[in-house]
Parts: structure tokens; C-alpha cells; sequence
């Protein structure tokens, strides 16, 4: 007994010495000659097509860096690895990658994190290890605002919810609206009448709380006449878009993901009749949209920086498309917005750790902070990738395409229509276009008390009938 | 608010309670027979989807004209699921049953993300076009046609059930399996049989849902099966004419109430949307219904 005591206990330590030999030797490896930049994506599970596309993406970028000889840290040159991280497109799996990347891989640094809500629980492992995380796939401001945790280490190189709107409104402003109000002969002093339906969710509320703040900010001469919720992975807006229809808009903007921009924009157009012009979020520029929407997206507005089809004119257009064309190449597809932002995103890390001069989580964290590089693939405000100092946010130039009908595919295609910078065609007011109200029904938006009508009757002879029943009952 | 607005949203309100009706009776059929809880209905819903769209994209044909073979294709797949499936754990307990069709939910998204990949498909609808001209509203074709649709496919269903030899072994089985046994009905057999019908209901209601301008993929299903389970519920555990009302008043409340209340609200000056209420609502009705009648509208007491 004793005797096999003795046995396991030299095994045991054995065991012990050889997994200590095996870990230092992994971190002397790393030391000489490896970054391991860790890709936090939802490579499995709902959000799996994107994922892919992002983790595709960024094996791009390591493969080119590499290829240029990698990245020149202190004198000596060493190659990204990249290390997979699947959230599992849930903020459990979310939570479960981030700290096995950081407490198994050994990252230095993260790059991606798709989705809000998995960000949002991931990046609080990330705070505690204080590991720079480079996110390049939520919208939500909170991310790097949020004072429950450390976010210092946190840097947003995507478009925020606040972003969005703000681009939006500014061109339907100095574009759309003067095209409406030209053709019906309305007067300067009418505000446009503008309908939100938006996701029930972080996003959603997002994006209308920064239409409210863009409207305000800038001081448009806009109302919203409706604005209406629906549920994440809503696929009958029929109703709700009927409710909509009857608040007279000239504008909708919805706040949607891809599956219920598709359908909002088929089931408005086709079913409701609807006949406005419809706004879309960045998310949708992809060639899903496109087939699933078929022709009843035509003249529809979408706002962009990174596309499948449309390039911006300007400086970075051949970047854009040899990034495309090296994407489909490799990979045989094409890249979505997601991939071209986590592609940027390890340019962005090797960029930090270069001028960071070694692989100190804080000298990199400080080097991002002062970081100021020429744009890549998408186009940024001034030419520049920079953090803003308080809440280390990238500034994109977002522009904005409208879907034109192609004949031969039987789809529409989007054309940059606005700024003036990088469009490439006019925008144009379809002819079947319906404005809110008429010239002489002129009267101000803004919500006023309503008198009851037919359904407020309804409604309280359904009360009656249920307390009628309640009390037979109960006799 | 227009009456006409009124009117379109409780037409939005019938085609949806269509669509739970085809579902429910399905699921009811199912149960009513074998007295199996088929968690993964809504499942076979999302695959004749998939079904009717890959038979569609391949031929290129009306795809109104596609429904009856991938309705026939599923009624096969039902006749596997029940053989190679619930079949041999019959008897072996409830737990069982419960455990196998959450197995297939996965199985069964797993197959179709597989097959058809996770991105939404739909399918062009030849009618899209067409409006009817209703008195003061406009209706897209499809809709009418799946209306007129839905109740051709019940008539045709309480015809089977009421007029065939099958159907009405079927209605022996639901009411008394061991004495159907006795009286010869072979049961295992009309259990395949009720289970292959059940899938061929759920294939309809995929394809109408899907030519109606809705996306497939392979995580719709859901939600619909979780509004099957409730209008079964409403109506009454087995009961056909249950499911048929607690259909129409599920889709028609869903749609209605919220704009009604939000309505209500604004009297008092409140802004609020409602729309995303749409499910809180069914749940709702369904709580009501069962404080007030806990075996639903025509339950019986027992089931």
C-alpha cells in the first residue's frame, strides 16, 4: 500500500515538473518570436455566417503581415498567430472563449466581438486581465461608456448606434428631403415626417435614441410621427407597419437586423402598400439582403462602409477592392462589413504592438490610445484611424447607397449616392413614392391627444365582456 | 385610426391564425392519437419550408403547385420519425417521449443548417404582385389564397377524419386505444399514420408561410410550435374544432390587441408602442382561458 503510495506520488510530481517544462517553453517560444492576437467571434450558432467571415478575414490579415515579414517589435521581427475564440453566438460562450483565450492562449490582445449583448458579457473577463480588446463588431456605445467595469483597455473600431442616425438624418436632410418637397410643393417650414420601428433590444433602443439626440444635435426640421418596437427575430411586421402607414410618414427608419429588414421592407412595399422611402442600418449591406429583398428594396436607402458590391471613388478604392478580391480568392465568397473591420483590426493590433515596442498588455494599451494610422479598407474621418481620447471610438465616414433595380440579376445593387466625397451616381425620388401628407394638408406632426376612436370602443367593450364573465363565474 | 386600417389589421390577424391552425391541428392530431407531446412540430414546419423551397428552387415551377409534394415528402419523414423514433420508446415512460422530441429539435435544425445552410431563403411568390381590391382595402392575392387554402385543407381534414375508414380509426384510437385495439384497429399503424398526417399539416403551414413572403431558416420554428402548443391549449387538449377557434382568436388578438390598447393609451395622452407585446399578448388569452376554463374552450376534463 505504502509502496504505491510512494509510486503515484513520484508520478504525480513527474506530471506536475513535465506540464511546468511544457508551459515555460510555450511562453520562451512565444517570447522570441510570436504575437498571439486572439479572434473572438460567433463561429458557431446563429451569428456563425459572420463569424466565419470575420475569422476569415483576419487569417487575411496575419497571412499578409506575415508575408511582409510580420511585425518589426524592438528590432526583431515576429508573426501574428492567430488563436481561435467561438462565443458561440451566446454571451455564455462569449464568456467562456474570452477567458480561455486569455487564461489558456495566452493572448496578447483580443480582436473582434460580434453583437452587443456577448460583448457586453465577454469583455468584463477581458477588464479583469486587463487585456487590450479591439472590437470591431458591436454598435453599442455602452461598450466603452459603461463605468461598471475598467474600459480602458477597450477600443471600438466600428460605427457606433449613435453613428448611425447621425449620417442618416444629416443626408435624407440635405438630399431626400428637398427631392420631397419639390415634387409635392411643400413649404420649407413642414417637418418631415419621419416613422422609427425598431428591434426590441440594445441596438434598436440605440439607434432611436440617437435619431432623437441626431434630430436635436443638429436641429433638424423633422417629427417622428410613429414609433413603434417589434421583438428580435420578429418575421410578421404587418401590422405594425398598417399603424405606421396610418401616422402618414415620408421617411421610415427601420431599426432592424438583416432577416427583419428584408421582411420589413417586402411586407411594407408588397403587403401594407406603404410607399415611402425605407432607411436601413449598415448591418444589411450584404448579399443576403439583396437576394432576400428582390426588387420591393428598389430606390431603398442603405447606409454603409464596407459593401459587397458598391467601392467608394476616392483614394481607398483600390484597397477596397484588393481586399475583395484577395477575400474571394482565399475564401471563395465574399467579405461582409464585420470581416472588414476585424481584417482592420490585426492591422490595428500589429500597428499598436510595433509602436508599443514589446508585448506589455499596458504599453500596448497605451500605444492604441496614441495610435494614428492612414485608413485602410473603410473610410475613416480625416484619412486616420485614431481612438477618440474619452471613449476610444474610431471615427468612420459612413456614406450612403440607394438600391438600384438590376435588370439582368433580377436584383437591386446599391450606388453611393451621398457624400459628395465618394458617391457615385444621384439619388433618385421613385415615382411611386407617397409623401405622409399632401401639399394642403400642411399641419404640424408633432403627437397630440387623440379623441377615442372605433378600436378605443372596442377595447372597453372587451373589458365589460371580461368582466362580465369573471362575475358569471363567480356566481 | 381608419376602420379600413382597422379591417386590414384583422385580416393580418386571420392569415396568421391560418397559419396556427394548420399547425396546431398537427400537433393535436399527434397527441390526440398517441398521446406524445411533440416538442419538435414546429420543426417540421421549418424543414417543408425548406422542402417547398428546394423543390421550388429546383424546378422553377408556381410553387403553389410545389405544396402537395413536399407535403408528401413530409408525411414520409413523419412516418420515419414515428417508426425509427417514438415507436420503440412507446411505453417506456412520458419522460422518455419528452427527451426524444427535444433531441429532434436539434436533430433537425442541425440537418436543415447542414443541408440549406443557416442563411434565410424565401421564395418568389408568381401573385406577389396582385392586389384585390376589398371595399376599402387592397389585399395581396397570396393572402386570400392562402385563406381560401387553409379552409379547403379543414373541410378535406373533417371529411377524412368523419367519412374515411381511416379517419374514423383514428378518432377510435384518440378516444380509446386499447378498446380500438380489441375492436381490431391496427393502433401502431394509425399512429404512423396520424403522425405522418400531422407532419403533412405542419408542411402546409411551412409552405403557405414561406410563399407568403416570410424567410426560412433553420431557427424559425419555435416560435410558431410554442403558438401551436398554446392554441391547443386554448382550445382544448385533442380537440380539432378547439384548435380551429383558439387559432383565429390567438392570430386575430395578437394582431388587434396591441394596436387597441395602444389606442386606449393615447386617450390618456400616453405614448407607448404595444407591437412588441404581440406573444405577451397570446400568453395572455392563454392564461385567461385557463382560469376560466382549465381544460381550454372544448377540452374535456381528463386530457
Amino acid at each position: 500500500m505504502r509502496k504505491h503510495a510512494i509510486l503515484a506520488t513520484v508520478l504525480v510530481v513527474i506530471a506536475l515538473f513535465a506540464c511546468g517544462v511544457a508551459q515555460s517553453e510555450e511562453t520562451e517560444q512565444q517570447g522570441v518570436g510570436e504575437i498571439r492576437i486572439g479572434v473572438v467571434a460567433p463561429l458557431t450558432g446563429g451569428a456563425s455566417t459572420t463569424g466565419n467571415d470575420m475569422w476569415q478575414s483576419a487569417v487575411l490579415s496575419a497571412e499578409e503581415i506575415n508575408a511582409n515579414g510580420g511585425v518589426n517589435v524592438s528590432g526583431v521581427n515576429m508573426n501574428i498567430t492567430l488563436v481561435k475564440g467561438d462565443t458561440e453566438t451566446s454571451r455564455e460562450g462569449g464568456v467562456k472563449a474570452v477567458t480561455k483565450l486569455i487564461t489558456v492562449d495566452n493572448v496578447d490582445i483580443l480582436v473582434g466581438g460580434f453583437s452587443s449583448g456577448i460583448t457586453y458579457a465577454d469583455q468584463v473577463v477581458a477588464a479583469e486581465h486587463k487585456v487590450p480588446f479591439i472590437i470591431t463588431g458591436a454598435s453599442s456605445p455602452i461598450i466603452t461608456r459603461r463605468d461598471d467595469i475598467d474600459t480602458n483597455y477597450f477600443f471600438h473600431h466600428c460605427p457606433t448606434t449613435d453613428d448611425y442616425p447621425d449620417s442618416t438624418l444629416l443626408f435624407v436632410d440635405d438630399v431626400v428631403k428637398p427631392e420631397i418637397y419639390e415634387r409635392f410643393n411643400f413649404s420649407e417650414d413642414r417637418p418631415l415626417r419621419l416613422a422609427v420601428l425598431y428591434q426590441d433590444s440594445k441596438y434598436g433602443e440605440g439607434v432611436y435614441d440617437g435619431i432623437k439626440k441626431v434630430i436635436e444635435k443638429h436641429n433638424l426640421n423633422m417629427d417622428i410621427v410613429a414609433a413603434e418596437k417589434f421583438k428580435m427575430s420578429e418575421t410578421d411586421f404587418r401590422t405594425v407597419l398598417t399603424t405606421i402607414k396610418a401616422s402618414n410618414p415620408d421617411v421610415l427608419y427601420p431599426a432592424a437586423f438583416l432577416n427583419e429588414q428584408t421582411l420589413i421592407v417586402a411586407q411594407g412595399r408588397r403587403d401594407v402598400g406603404l410607399n415611402n422611402i425605407y432607411l436601413s442600418v449598415e448591418c444589411n449591406d450584404d448579399p443576403d439582403y439583396y437576394s432576400g429583398v428582390e426588387n420591393w428594396g428598389e430606390y431603398s436607402i442603405q447606409e454603409s462602409r464596407f459593401g459587397p458590391y458598391a467601392v467608394p471613388s476616392g483614394d481607398i478604392h483600390d484597397a477596397v477592392v484588393k481586399f475583395r478580391d484577395d477575400f474571394e480568392d482565399k475564401w471563395g465568397t465574399s467579405p461582409s462589413m464585420m470581416g472588414a473591420s476585424t481584417y482592420e483590426g490585426v492591422y490595428i493590433a500589429a500597428k499598436a504592438i510595433e509602436d508599443a515596442g514589446n508585448l506589455d498588455k499596458s504599453n500596448i494599451r497605451a500605444s492604441l490610445a496614441a495610435l494614428e494610422m492612414p485608413q485602410i479598407i473603410e473610410v475613416m474621418q480625416n484619412g486616420v484611424i485614431a481612438f477618440s481620447p474619452d471613449y476610444r471610438e474610431s471615427k468612420f465616414e459612413l456614406y450612403m447607397q440607394q438600391l438600384i433595380s438590376n435588370e439582368t440579376l433580377d436584383e437591386t445593387r446599391p450606388k453611393i449616392v451621398w457624400p459628395e466625397s465618394v458617391k457615385e451616381t444621384d439619388f433618385v425620388l421613385p415615382d411611386w413614392y407617397e409623401p405622409g401628407s399632401k401639399a394642403e394638408e400642411q399641419t404640424p406632426a408633432a403627437p397630440t391627444p387623440k379623441g377615442p376612436g372605433f378600436e378605443a370602443v372596442v377595447a372597453i367593450a372587451s373589458l365589460f365582456a371580461i368582466a362580465y364573465l369573471v362575475l358569471r363565474r363567480s356566481k | 385610426m381608419d376602420i379600413s386600417i382597422f379591417i386590414q389589421i384583422l385580416v393580418w390577424g386571420l392569415y396568421a391564425g391560418c397559419i396556427y391552425i394548420l399547425l396546431a391541428i398537427g400537433l393535436n392530431l399527434i397527441f390526440g392519437v398517441m398521446k406524445v407531446v411533440n416538442f419538435a412540430h414546429g420543426e417540421l414546419l421549418m424543414i417543408g419550408a425548406y422542402v417547398t423551397f428546394w423543390l421550388y428552387s429546383s424546378s422553377g415551377i408556381n410553387p403553389y403547385l410545389v405544396v402537395p409534394i413536399s407535403t408528401f415528402i413530409m408525411a414520409i419523414l413523419g412516418i420515419l420519425i414515428e417508426r425509427f423514433g417514438f415507436r420503440p420508446i412507446r411505453g417506456t415512460g412520458k419522460l422518455n417521449e419528452i427527451f426524444l422530441s427535444l433531441g429532434l429539435i436539434y436533430l433537425l435544425q442541425n440537418s436543415a443548417a447542414l443541408l440549406w445552410t443557416t442563411n434565410s431563403r424565401t421564395i418568389h411568390s408568381p401573385y406577389s404582385d396582385i392586389l384585390v381590391p376589398l371595399g376599402t382595402i387592397k389585399l395581396p392575392l397570396d393572402y386570400i389564397i392562402i385563406i381560401i387554402a387553409t379552409i379547403l385543407f379543414l373541410i378535406a381534414f373533417q371529411l377524412f377524419m368523419k367519412k374515411t375508414t381511416i379517419g374514423r380509426a383514428m378518432r377510435a384510437t384518440s378516444q380509446n386505444r386499447e378498446a380500438a385495439a380489441l375492436m381490431g384497429i391496427n393502433v401502431e399503424r394509425i399512429d404512423m399514420l396520424s403522425f405522418a398526417l400531422g407532419s403533412a399539416l405542419a408542411a402546409v403551414a411551412g409552405s403557405l408561410w414561406l410563399i407568403s413572403g416570410q424567410m426560412v431558416n433553420p431557427y424559425v420554428g419555435s416560435l410558431p410550435a410554442i403558438k401551436a402548443f398554446a392554441v391547443i391549449i386554448i382550445g382544448g387538449l385533442g380537440s380539432i374544432p378547439g384548435a380551429i377557434i383558439a387559432g383565429l382568436i390567438l392570430g386575430i388578438a395578437e394582431n388587434v390587441v396591441p394596436v387597441i390598447i395602444q389606442s386606449l393609451v393615447a386617450v390618456f395622452n400616453v405614448e407607448m408602442s404595444f407591437t412588441a407585446w404581440k406573444d405577451t399578448i397570446a400568453f395572455l388569452i392563454l392564461i385567461i382561458v385557463l382560469i376560466l376554463r382549465p381544460t381550454g374552450l372544448f377540452g374535456k376534463k381528463g386530457e
